[in-house]
């Protein structure tokens, strides 16, 4: 073994210990600024689609059909936030050197599973989840958000990660506190005549994002994470933009193709998205990193402080710096947000093996 | 070629144990040119793959500047996954 001739002097153990443990600490925060991320990706994409030509679209004379309004703009404004993604994605990895690992990672067997795992976690979950909340209503929200658990489940069965009882009660308060802050602004339960059928898209939502976080969250550990979400927004961008939003148009009796030129041309949105296409990009590369750093079942409850985050960045963003009325922060939010930490805490560190240590000092 | 963090588990296939600065004189011949081909991205890989069961641990120790070096190998379930996955 090598001798220590460095000016400061400590044990191999000790150091090794500081490594992991900083290793361990720089994986939650990522997983954590991951959730803080999202959060401005979901203000930035919601304000582009309430100003310039979205107002119109929006409007009672936008001569759209309800379906074209409901399913058709929801996914044009995700296509646009993930092409403005995948453009940022591939402008990263060409300034960091690693646009050919893009080209050479997407034609392997862990970058086809990422492309397959992002076309399940984006238009198949995204579109459940806006067709289960028009079906059922805002009981999808916490349904939704068991993806967590979800991830965490399969991870266990997929790649042997671990999942404790103790990491369980942690993920089932993180899910407490996300169905507190869905229901509570979305003014509760209602009845609606179709809600089997919502809580069967609400619960596809949550099983693509589980399968798409635990799934690109092993990728990661073989392809760069960087490289990964290139894949990744590279592959929803287009599926939303060329297959997506065109279909659901149709469906809709819409244009699709005018539609999305109109988009492209507006400037007063076309910047937000680009701005929360920025975003995009690191809540989701942070997701993947975070998740291949401590796994899925913490790295997931970490990343799903989203719910909090999301309301979060919309008062201060779309409340506060532009002034549109309606995006106050409920006060249950913020104890939701509390509730997530304790979860988190449950999840990553034991309390008995704390108090342990204390009582060993 | 292969991507860089494809090579860096692969080179583990051959039954080896290397540390980051071992997996960088390794590489340096064809990836030299990539700027992720340095300790610090190079150990995060290797840290990152070990949490995920690809690789594991096999000794530390410190290097002469007094900073701790660690030592991976990839066991019989990481080198199957490895197999399985990087061609």
């Amino acid at each position: 073994m090598a001798q220590t001739t460095g000016a400061v002097h400590q044990s191999p153990a000790a150091a090794k210990q500081r490594l992991a443990d900083n290793f361990r600490r720089r994986g939650i925060i990522t997983a954590v600024m991951s959730g803080v991320t999202y959060g401005n990706y979901t203000a930035f994409m919601t304000l582009a689609m309430s100003v310039g030509i979205w107002v119109g679209w929006y409007g009672e004379d936008s001569g759209l059909t309800p379906f074209a309004v409901a399913f058709m703009l929801s996914a044009l404004g995700a296509a646009l936030t993930d092409t403005f993604s995948a453009l940022w994605a591939l402008l990263i990895a060409a300034w960091k050197g690693k646009l050919g690992d893009f080209g050479r990672s997407f034609k392997t067997k862990p970058g086809a599973i990422l492309a397959c795992a992002a076309l399940i976690g984006g238009p198949f979950a995204s579109t459940s989840y806006v067709v289960g909340l028009q079906q059922a209503g805002s009981i999808v929200v916490p349904i939704s958000a068991l993806c967590p658990a979800i991830g965490a489940i399969l991870a266990r069965i997929l790649f042997k990660q671990p999942l404790t009882p103790r990491m369980a009660l942690g993920i089932l308060i993180c899910l407490g506190a996300s169905a507190l802050i869905g229901m509570t602004s979305m003014n509760g339960t209602e009845a609606h005549p179709h809600m089997l059928t919502g809580l069967f898209f609400g619960f596809a939502a949550a099983l693509g994002w589980g399968i798409e976080g635990c799934v690109g969250g092993y990728a990661s550990s073989m392809i760069d994470p960087e490289v990964s979400i290139a894949i990744r927004e590279v592959t929803n961008g287009f599926s939303n933009l060329v297959i997506m939003v065109p279909i659901l148009a149709l469906i809709g009796g819409a244009d699709g193709f005018q539609i999305i030129s109109q988009a492209l041309c507006d400037f007063e949105s076309i910047k937000f998205f680009i701005i929360g296409g920025f975003a995009c990009y690191w809540g989701f590369m942070l997701w993947y990193k975070g998740n291949a750093m401590c796994g899925a079942a913490l790295g997931m409850a970490c990343n799903g402080m989203f719910s909090f985050w999301g309301p979060f960045f919309c008062w201060i963003w779309i409340g506060l710096v532009f002034g549109i009325d309606g995006w106050d922060m409920p006060f249950i939010a913020w104890i939701a947000a509390l509730l997530m930490i304790i979860g988190i805490f449950t999840i990553a560190t034991n309390p008995l093996a704390y108090f342990a240590r204390k009582k060993g000092n | 070629m292969m991507p860089l963090n494809f090579a860096i588990l692969k080179l583990f296939t051959d039954g080896r144990e290397a540390c980051p600065d071992e997996v960088i004189e390794a590489l340096r011949p064809v990836y030299g040119g990539f700027k992720a081909l340095n300790r610090k991205d190079v150990l995060t890989a290797l840290m990152t793959a070990e949490s995920n069961g690809l690789l594991e641990e096999s000794r530390f120790d410190l290097d002469d500047g007094g900073d701790v070096r660690l030592f991976f190998r990839a066991n019989s379930d990481g080198l199957a996954a490895i197999n399985r996955y990087i061609r």
